[in-house]
């Protein structure tokens, strides 16, 4: 041990020498990049069950449609986008699944309007049964987070409200609202 | 020079596999509802232009205008129609009864009719709805509960047309006997029976 222990201090020493006999040497500057992409979650239903209940559709003294018609509202917070944004609300009716013929004066449909608030001045609505739904889809020209209120109501039986709706324990029908990032 | 490459390599490929993923979100929802079976008949209504001798609707009762032939003492001719708007979104029956099976006194349960003289007065109850007919004959032989049915196998909507006539002459006895004074009158009900 007494012998290899100076062996190893020159070894050291020498190299220190070596080094401050160099130039200064820089590397960089060196890069240093981010990306933020444009996202966009629909948030989370805090209104229960993912489905409206709307009840019985019919008036029990005449078989035809109620006209007080409604359901709770559903309601998807912490909703964000990033960027600019379109939320778009889409619909199908409310139609017969069990009983799928409906003879003259009956009918097994049954259509409304969803809405969907909260995002843009002018909420996104669908009515099922519409020849054409120009306010389905609304922008929104900057990032936001928030919630959305998802409505549905005016209620009309497919055909005209003077037609009867066939029984069945099984309408069913359906919303879907989406945010996506405007291109 | 390796460090950097790395780092390029990150910001092209991270955001493009976000992008792919979450660039639109999407909730949807179930619309539930039902309708359940039923069968409704509605309020009546005057068939407009089938009236004849009768002073119209009143409520649910219909009055004959002129009940006796002043020169005969025996009964007028009378008919009117009367439609209920109905539904019924099962299979179902239709049924027809009268309380009295004629037309009775009303005032209280007459004796026998003195001879030559009738005491009550029939008539005929038409029924049409859901591509069905029905007839009651209400004869007034005897005063009692009658009834008529048909089965309709599927589900109706639209009006039950109820036709009443009397013919001229009409009594519980022979044609053309003279009718006792008094008040007369009968009960019709119509139901919509369900039929699963």
């Amino acid at each position: 041990m007494r012998f290899l222990l100076p062996t190893f201090a020159a070894l050291l020493a020498g190299g220190v020498s070596a080094a401050s006999a160099q130039t200064t040497a820089t590397r960089g500057p060196i890069p240093v990049t981010g990306n933020v992409p444009a996202l966009c979650t629909a948030g989370t239903n805090t209104s229960g069950s993912g489905a409206f209940d709307v009840g019985i559709l019919t008036d029990p003294t005449t078989g035809l449609l109620r006209n007080d018609l409604s359901a709770p509202p559903k309601v998807l917070a912490g909703a964000f986008c990033s960027a600019m944004s379109n939320i778009t609300v889409s619909a199908t009716p409310l139609l017969s699944q069990n009983n799928l013929n409906a003879n003259g004066g009956f009918s097994r449909t049954v259509n409304f309007t969803a809405t969907a608030a909260g995002w843009t001045t002018t909420p996104a609505s669908f009515t099922t049964g519409a020849a054409s739904n120009p306010g389905a889809t609304q922008n929104r020209p900057t990032p936001f987070t928030g919630d959305i209120t998802v409505s549905i109501g005016s209620f009309s039986t497919g055909g005209g409200n003077a037609l009867r709706l066939v029984a069945d324990p099984a309408y069913l029908g359906s919303v879907t609202v989406t945010l996506a990032v405007a291109s | 020079m390796r460090l950097r490459s790395f780092l390029l390599a990150a910001g092209l490929f991270l955001p493009a596999a976000a992008q792919a993923q979450s660039n639109s979100a999407t909730s949807a929802f179930a619309v539930n509802a039902s309708v359940p079976g039923a069968c409704a008949v509605g309020a009546p209504a005057l068939s407009a232009g089938r009236m004849v001798n009768f002073r119209g609707l009143n409520g649910t009762t219909v009055q004959i205008d002129q009940m006796v032939d002043p020169t005969t003492l025996s009964t007028n001719a009378a008919s009117i129609e009367v439609r209920f708007d109905a539904v019924c979104t099962f299979p179902h029956r239709l049924k027809v009864e009268t309380q009295n099976n004629g037309l009775w006194p009303t005032s209280e349960r007459p004796g026998p009719a003195p001879e030559g003289f009738g005491n009550a007065v029939p008539y005929r109850a038409d029924i049409t709805w859901a591509d069905r007919s029905l007839r009651l004959d209400a004869d007034a032989g005897v005063r009692r509960i009658a009834d008529s049915s048909v089965f309709v196998p599927g589900a109706g909507m639209g009006d039950i047309l109820l036709r009443l006539e009397i013919d001229p002459g009409a009594t519980n006895r022979r044609a053309n006997a003279p009718l006792l004074a008094g008040v007369y009158g009968d009960t019709i009900r119509i139901t919509l029976e369900p039929q699963q």
